[in-house]
């Protein structure tokens, strides 16, 4: 019977699917509704399902007791440059791998993407020591933005999205006397909108959320991202619940947001090289 | 003066393992001004590779190009004065059909009234006038060609470089636009290569025709001298439809020994084929040219032979007769009134005088 094997695989499925939904959803629901209550109720770090007392109190204590704002300015200037810096250059990398023929190509994408191999970790003290030592540029934006201003992942989606576009249009272009750059500007670019958009998100969404590198490079108190600052303010008052629940929630509904409302890309970007054309 | 030469070009690739892949080994012809020119052969024998290097998309491994009077093998596509019509037609898809027309024309820094005057133009030739403002997925295939055509006409080329333009169209579409490529072509007074696989759109567009085979020219003539004295069996079999019928002969003093029959041989071509006495050639006859008995006015009955037919297909104007001689099949072109059905045992009437004959070795035609 297949139908019936069917449906039994998809009851399974969907049961997994639930009890996953369910392991994801309740971290978050507690931290908005921890944010939402006296702290009294919730300073025993057990909160309960329901606010027990709503109030938007952790919020203001929170504000108040940092430069919450200030962080959230630093997290959308540096997540703002990023994606700026990866959808330009990302773009511009993979359309070159995957349409311009120069010597070495193959040899110089095969060694950019060895280097996914390797740990982060790996490269995170002699990353640091290169920063802070020999370009002095520590506690700055340039310090925060320069190692992800372009990230051979980008690279590699951007040259499997780049390879599925004609190359015919390329010629084309070639022989209708546009420049090198105005054929990748004017031809290319406008073509790869809906994979630049994927991109453009995935690339926000993870500066927004990335910690450690801001964490290490980040002194003082104003240079922080919001994410750091998060962890600073957990540090300093770890018996206020609320408040941290609040800040988390700060940093984090933006995010939940713009997820929302660009679910479509999203998904897009899930499938992004797997399907051609 | 917009002739175009290729002087001893080669074009190789190299794939992955580092092998080195001839795709044009050694191409040597002269395009005359204002000729329309047809390069055709099976898919892959490099017809697009060597209008890529007329166009200036790729570049010869050796060998000069020559454009008018200049060398261009170092020009840039856009300084060659040449445009190009795409297979797929490589129409901008986010711009609209004005933008396609005039893209060129603004990268070339030309001032606005003229592009304005240059796409009004072609869109009037090519019926476009009504989408301009379109874009290239709110047209039809027939639609799109014509302005991938329209992108070329504005540019006001010396050479006109076309890649299968009509392969994507079709059948009714294809011919008439055949038709309109010809018209065209006479209006323009301009210099067309044209690459196609399909050896009936070569026919009736080229004035002359290129066959190639595995990135090799096989011959260079008109339709007419194509058809009647081809060089080899390649091109023997490749133009022409149904194609050429091969047989294998055997020379025996004035005659050919096919297997059920013997034909005294005229006296050219005895002379001919002397050097061939008592050696197997093989003998090439077009489907035409083999007659029913019964419906052969005006032919020479002098050669017949008896064979039995395997099937018949009824086309309307004319009928396909199935026969075998040796371990071959041999296809007979015959008047729909022969009279001819499987099975029937008859005789057939073979016009030697345009037979051709060819050398099973090299496949060469034995010339005199
Ligand atoms: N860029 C390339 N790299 C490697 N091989 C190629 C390339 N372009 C064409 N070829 C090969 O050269 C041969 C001729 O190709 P092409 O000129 O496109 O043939 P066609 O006569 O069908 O137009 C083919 O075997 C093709 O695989
Ligand atoms: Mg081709």
């Amino acid at each position: 019977m297949k139908t019936r094997s069917k449906t039994i695989f998809l009851l399974i499925a969907a049961a997994c699917l639930i009890v996953w939904s369910i392991v994801t959803i309740i971290p978050l629901y507690w931290m908005l509704v921890g944010s939402v209550q006296d702290s009294a109720a919730t300073a025993s770090f057990r909160p309960s399902m329901l606010p027990e007392a709503f109030s938007f109190a952790p919020y203001e204590r929170f504000f108040a007791k940092t430069a919450a704002w200030r962080w959230l300015l630093n997290s959308l200037f540096i997540s703002s440059v990023l994606t700026i810096t990866n959808v330009f250059f990302a773009s511009l990398a993979g359309y070159a791998f995957a349409k311009l023929k120069f010597p070495g190509s193959n040899a110089i994408f095969w060694v950019l993407l060895s280097t996914m191999m390797i740990p982060a970790q790996v490269t995170l003290i002699p990353l640091y020591i290169l920063i802070v030592n020999v370009f002095n540029l520590g506690d700055s934006y340039t310090a925060i933005i320069l190692p992800t201003a372009i990230t051979v992942g980008n690279i590699f989606l951007m040259k499997q999205y780049m390879s599925s576009l004609p190359t015919s249009l390329i010629h084309a272009a070639r022989i209708d006397a546009c420049s090198e750059f105005g054929i990748f500007w004017k031809v290319i670019l406008p073509l790869a909108k809906p994979g630049l958009a994927v991109l453009a998100i995935f690339t926000f969404v993870a500066s927004w959320n990335e910690f450690f590198w801001p964490f290490l490079i980040t002194n003082s108190t104003e240079m922080r991202t919001i994410q750091v600052g998060l962890a600073s303010f957990v540090f300093a008052e770890s018996t206020d619940f609320g408040a941290i629940m609040a800040g988390a929630s700060v940093g984090a509904l933006p995010m939940l947001i713009l997820f929302f409302s660009l679910q479509r890309y999203f998904l897009q970007g899930i499938t992004i090289g797997a399907v051609k054309g | 003066m917009a002739r175009v030469e290729f002087r001893n070009v080669r074009k190789q690739f190299d794939d992955q393992n580092k092998q080195t892949f001839t795709a044009v080994a050694g191409s040597d012809f002269v395009i005359n001004d204002k000729e329309f020119v047809v390069f055709v052969g099976p898919s892959g024998c490099g017809k697009t590779t060597s209008l890529r290097m007329i166009a200036g998309l790729e570049q010869q491994t050796s060998g000069d190009i020559v454009i008018g009077e200049r060398i261009v093998n170092n020009l840039h596509p856009k300084d060659r004065d040449i445009a190009m019509v795409f297979q797929d037609y490589a129409l901008y898809p986010h711009m609209t059909i004005r933008e396609n027309l005039s893209f060129g024309l603004k990268n070339l820094k030309k001032p606005k009234a003229y592009i304005e005057q240059k796409v009004q133009e072609a869109a009037s030739i090519l019926g476009l006038d009504d989408m301009l403002e379109r874009k290239p997925r709110e047209l039809s295939g027939g639609q799109r060609q014509r302005v991938a055509l329209g992108r070329a006409i504005v540019r006001d080329p010396q050479v006109f470089l076309f890649d299968e333009p009509l392969s994507n169209l079709d059948a009714k579409l294809r011919i008439q636009m055949r038709v309109e490529l010809g018209e065209l072509h006479k209006r323009l007074g301009a210099t067309i290569v044209y690459v196609t696989h399909d050896q009936v759109e070569a026919m009736t567009l080229g004035e002359r025709i290129v066959v190639m085979n595995k990135g090799v020219i096989q011959q260079v003539a008109s339709p007419t001298e194509l058809y009647a004295n081809p060089r080899n069996m390649f091109v023997a079999g490749f133009i022409g439809s149904p194609a050429m019928n091969f047989i294998d002969a055997r020379v025996e003093e004035e005659r050919i020994r096919i297997d059920g029959a013997e034909f005294v041989l005229s006296q050219d071509a005895a002379e001919g084929l002397k050097s061939y006495n008592g050696r197997e050639i093989i003998l090439g006859i077009r489907p035409e040219h083999i007659y029913g008995e019964d419906f052969a006015p005006g032919v020479s009955t002098e050669h017949q032979m008896q064979a039995h037919i395997k099937v018949v297909e009824h086309l309307g104007s004319e009928n396909l007769v199935y026969f075998r001689i040796g371990s071959r099949t041999v296809t007979a072109k015959v008047h729909p009134e022969t009279k001819a059905y499987s099975n029937l045992s008859k005789q057939f009437i073979f016009d030697l005088n345009k037979a051709r004959y060819f050398d099973p070795a090299t496949e060469e035609r034995i010339d005199w």
